[in-house]
């Protein structure tokens, strides 16, 4: 049974009156490459921001590690729908009850912007679920790393103040809190500086980048950039990497370099989910292919399946279009 | 001729009305407008930023008020209604009441200055301080206000440089600053225009050293980036 690491419970994204996710839902196990390819506008850069809550999901939950970073959805449970007064009136009116939850979800009926309206007994359900598995959204993102199609590294610090800006940051908050608790702790906040600073030049000197630490992050080149954003995203250690389109803002000549620092990463056994129109690339490191179409998962299966026999025809027409 | 000599004679006899108690009043007064304005202002724009809907509208009906009406007609409300809200101001001089209205005066339009130069940072740096698991308190300190200070700071410039020409209009209630130097210059001597072109031209010297200042002041914060 494999380790499940990153799962998606039925999101939905409004933007406004534009729906641009409509029930999407994945699971990412542990060491998995997940590739999402599809045309601009599917959903898929949406979809991907959904996953550490960059963009906040209408509808659906988003689970981290086992922990929920989303407020508890009420459609996703029988017995949340079942606390509901909604609920409660239809059976009451004489509707069984498998027809009554099948008739809330199918027309939203659950009154869930209002709890109050829904009585307490759902109140208490819907506050027990989320305690008993929430986790704070700043902790949740911390295991998540996430690398931007225009780079965003940090223009006023300097490329190894941009690596060790966070680990500095929240490792001093961390030894505040444990100082709070009264636990004994046995580093200083000298030491956690320290340390990051190790670890900045460690990483820099992966990616052969040691001589630009202390250069600002404008006089570097476009692959420069995006491969320090990685290792920025990487000195968190997290559990999994999210990539939007990582290479789509790239002169072609610095494809390259990136691509092969995201492969290496991949192959190091990092669970990753890769928003891409690097269709060899996807093919190649992708343990899994999600296809995104109008804001749904069209086709699924591994980098065979999907390439060389596509089921789904918006996914065979796309790709008949970007293979050559 | 006469009139140069005329100016001479002025500047001799009065010049510490001039150089003195109107420029420093000039100066006294937008310093307290801009650094006023920029510390209310500043709390106006963080208020215009929260997630409160009624906050929000809040700042902006005192916006839209302070930028739609002339500031002339804000100094007589001032000094005529502070006083009735405030009674210890009555027995104060116009002075504390002319410096509250430029004070709000100048939050609203510093306001604007700091939430559009917040606005101008590119949202990516955001996301990517959030993305890390920084907090929005320690995203907003360490990455947004850093670069959004860029923009904000030459736009606060000329800011001051527009409150040291307003504060013209405070000598209406005879403050003291330059326009109140000619004023009272002029009653004593009836030399209309050479009162006139010494305060032009002290106001003009005002600005400009300012501005100069200010580019200086830039190029430096340029080199820093």
């Amino acid at each position: 049974m494999p380790e499940v690491m990153l799962e998606i419970k039925n999101i939905y994204k409004n933007f406004g009156d534009l729906r641009v996710l409509k029930g999407v839902s994945t699971t990412v196990n542990k060491g998995e490459v997940v590739s999402i390819i599809g045309v601009s506008g599917s959903g898929k850069s949406t979809f991907l921001r959904c996953m550490n809550l960059l963009e906040e999901p209408t509808f659906g939950e988003v689970w981290m590690e086992g922990r929920l970073m989303t407020p508890v959805d009420p459609y996703l449970r029988e017995e949340t729908i079942c606390a509901t007064r909604t609920f409660k009136n239809l059976v009451a009116g004489g509707m069984d009850r498998d027809a009554a939850i099948k008739k809330i979800k199918d027309e939203d009926l659950l009154k869930e912007k209002h709890p109050r309206a829904e009585g307490p007994e759902y109140q208490a359900l819907m506050k027990k679920i989320y305690d008993e598995n929430h986790i704070d959204i700043n902790l949740g993102r911390q295991k998540m790393g996430m690398v931007f199609q225009n780079f965003n590294l940090f223009n006023n610090k300097t490329v190894k103040e941009n690596i060790t800006l966070a680990p500095i940051k929240i490792g001093k908050q961390r030894l505040k809190d444990a100082k709070k608790r009264g636990e004994a702790v046995t580093k200083t906040p000298d030491d956690i500086e320290k340390e990051a600073n190790e670890k900045a030049m460690q990483l820099l000197t992966r990616i052969g980048l040691q001589d630009k630490a202390d250069v600002y992050p404008s006089t570097l080149s476009g692959g420069q950039r995006q491969r320090v954003a990685i290792v920025r995203a990487l000195a968190m250690e997290p559990d999994v990497m999210l990539f939007d389109e990582p290479t789509s803002a790239l002169d072609p000549e610095m494809v390259g370099e990136v691509l092969d620092l995201i492969r290496s990463l991949v192959k190091s056994g990092m669970t990753s989910v890769i928003v891409t129109h690097e269709m060899g690339f996807a093919k190649e490191v992708s343990d899994r292919v999600l296809f995104m179409h109008d804001g749904v998962i069209a086709e699924e299966g591994t980098p065979e399946e999907v390439f060389n026999n596509p089921k789904n025809p918006r996914c065979r027409e796309f790709l008949s279009k970007v293979l050559y | 001729m006469t009139f140069l000599t005329n100016i001479a004679k002025i500047m001799s006899r009065y010049w510490q009305v001039f150089l003195i108690q109107g420029i420093g009043y000039t100066l006294l007064l937008s310093l307290i407008a801009v650094g006023g304005g920029a510390f209310f202002g500043a709390l106006l724009a963080l208020a215009k930023r929260s997630k409160l809907k009624i906050l929000k509208a809040l700042v902006n009906i005192i916006v839209e008020v302070v930028r739609g009406t002339p500031v002339l007609l804000q100094l007589y409300i001032g000094v005529f209604a502070f006083p009735l809200i405030i009674p210890k101001l009555s027995s104060m001089p116009y002075i504390y009441s002319v410096s509250i209205v430029l004070i709000i005066n100048s939050s609203a339009y510093v306001s604007e200055i700091i939430r559009s130069g917040i606005e101008a940072v590119d949202s990516g740096q955001m996301e990517a301080a959030r993305s890390l698991g920084l907090t929005q308190r320690t995203a907003m300190l360490s990455i947004v206000l850093p670069q959004a200070i860029k923009n904000i700071l030459p736009a606060l410039g000329n800011e001051f440089i527009m409150v040291v020409k307003e504060t013209s209009l405070a000598s209406t209630f005879f403050v003291g600053e330059l326009m109140t130097a000619y004023l009272k210059v002029k009653g004593y001597t009836y030399l209309t225009m050479e009162c006139l072109i010494i305060v032009g031209v002290l106001y003009l010297a005002l600005t400009y050293i300012l501005s100069k200042i200010l580019k200086a002041w830039e190029r430096r914060m340029k080199a820093h980036a």
